[in-house]
């Protein structure tokens, strides 16, 4: 028996421990971590297109400057953490914790990863509630990215939201970014709203399109918020 | 609950838990955590709180502590349209049922009044709604900035969807979160209704 095991032992080691290695890693495969490929190559590919649009939005700047262009260029956002969600199953809220103390006021333009988020409607020295773009009584005076077809978005109280066109026939695609408008007077100019899902051009008032929100709403933990002065409003 | 503490001190406490309690649930839906939200709605527990205060009490104590709570509502949210008459007749028509006439277990019948007055006050919340928008369909430029009222009304068609998906959701999430609120809060008002009923 001794003699088995002494020399099952010294197998092994002429082999350089391939069997105690190989069944140790089968043994602990339940614990190693599994390398997703695709995730490390999308994120990755991420981080480029983010430092392409890092270059391209310096260059722009540079290039305004150049031309003398004035623009309303947001300064830094306010970090601040999202202490609430709506306290009402009506309205589409967040009660940011950062108020007037911090100089915040209302009108201001809230952002988060992804894009716009909404606007400050009521501060507090030191909370602010926000109305979300998916709000119903939010509008938003957005464009196409690509054709700059202008329209109005309305909340519909969810991540989707509807894009209502001035233009009868507007060039507009499936997959089309949106970004706010320059006529928007509440909202600066050329922010990222959401991409296009569906279009319905045979809607009754106007062609329609449905906007999938690009920042997440629902799972947002922090927001930052831009000070801005709305434009005065046209009164007929 | 509170026999143990001397006499000229449990009615302070027991009001102070009172208030406490129905700040807290005016509070209540900002947090949302497992279990918690449905579709992105949580319970109604200002409602809660209503039905559970009226279950044993008379019409008047339902309609003052449902104006209560709807105006501290309205203030985390806004004040048109006002949370105060939803509340308010949510309170009064539970305190008219009577409950102890008809259901014996408590949770059980506490939860479905819940379901019945979710329904009502959603539907309430959206004939308010309807009125407004009315009313407002003339004026269509809402003096927008920091308006109360966003910046422009609610569409028709938006609103009863509203209304639909609010209330199927709220009621189910309500009513079986209601017992959570219900429970302590009955053991904590009991000995009070002990001495009415006397």
């Amino acid at each position: 028996m001794s003699i088995l095991a002494m020399g099952l032992a010294l197998a092994i080691r002429q082999s350089n421990g391939k069997v105690l290695v190989e069944s140790y890693r089968w043994m602990t495969a339940l614990w190693q971590p599994s390398i997703d490929h695709t995730l490390i190559m999308s994120q990755a590919a991420n981080q480029e297109l983010q430092a392409q649009v890092a270059e391209l939005q310096y260059q722009n700047r540079e290039l305004k400057k150049l031309l003398g262009f004035s623009d309303q260029i947001l300064p830094d956002g306010l970090p601040a953490p999202v202490i609430g969600r709506s306290a009402d199953h009506w309205w589409q809220q967040l009660t940011l914790a950062r108020g007037s103390l911090q100089q915040v006021k209302p009108g201001d333009v809230v952002m988060a990863p992804g894009g716009l988020v909404g606007r400050v409607q009521q501060v507090t020295p030191h909370t602010s509630r926000i109305l979300l773009i998916s709000d119903p009584t939010s509008r938003v005076g957005v464009m196409v990215s690509r054709s700059r077809h202008m329209g109005v978005m309305r909340g519909s109280g969810s991540q989707t939201a509807i894009l209502e066109f001035f233009d009868k026939n507007p060039k507009v695609e499936v997959g089309d970014n949106v970004v706010t408008s320059g006529l928007s007077s509440l909202y600066p100019a050329g922010l990222v709203v959401g991409k296009v899902r569906a279009i319905n051009l045979d809607a009754s008032p106007a062609p329609q399109a449905q906007v999938d929100l690009t920042a997440p709403l629902g799972l947002m933990e922090w927001g930052l918020i831009y000070s801005y002065v709305p434009a005065p409003t046209l009164t007929p | 609950m509170f026999q143990h503490l001397p006499l000229p001190l449990r009615q302070p406490v027991s009001g102070l838990i009172t208030a406490l309690s129905g700040i807290l649930a005016t509070l209540a839906p900002w947090i949302r955590g497992p279990g918690l939200e449905l579709a992105g709605l949580t319970p109604d527990w200002p409602l809660i709180w209503v039905v559970a205060w009226s279950v044993r009490r008379s019409v008047w104590e339902g309609a003052v502590a449902g104006l209560t709570l709807g105006f501290l509502q309205d203030a985390l949210t806004s004040s048109r349209p006002t949370h105060a008459l939803e509340l308010a007749i949510v309170g009064i028509l539970t305190a008219r049922l009577q409950k102890q006439r008809y259901v014996q277990e408590d949770f059980i019948s506490v939860a479905l009044i819940v379901f019945g007055m979710v329904v009502i006050a959603e539907t309430l919340m959206a004939l308010q709604w309807t009125l407004f928008s009315a009313a407002t369909l003339n004026t269509p430029t809402l003096s927008s900035l920091g308006s109360e009222l966003g910046d422009a009304p609610r569409s028709l068609a938006s609103i009863w969807l509203t209304h639909q998906k609010n209330t199927l959701i709220s009621a189910i999430l309500s009513s079986l979160w209601a017992p959570v609120l219900y429970l302590p809060l009955s053991a904590c008002w009991d000995p009070q209704d002990a001495k009415k009923a006397k």
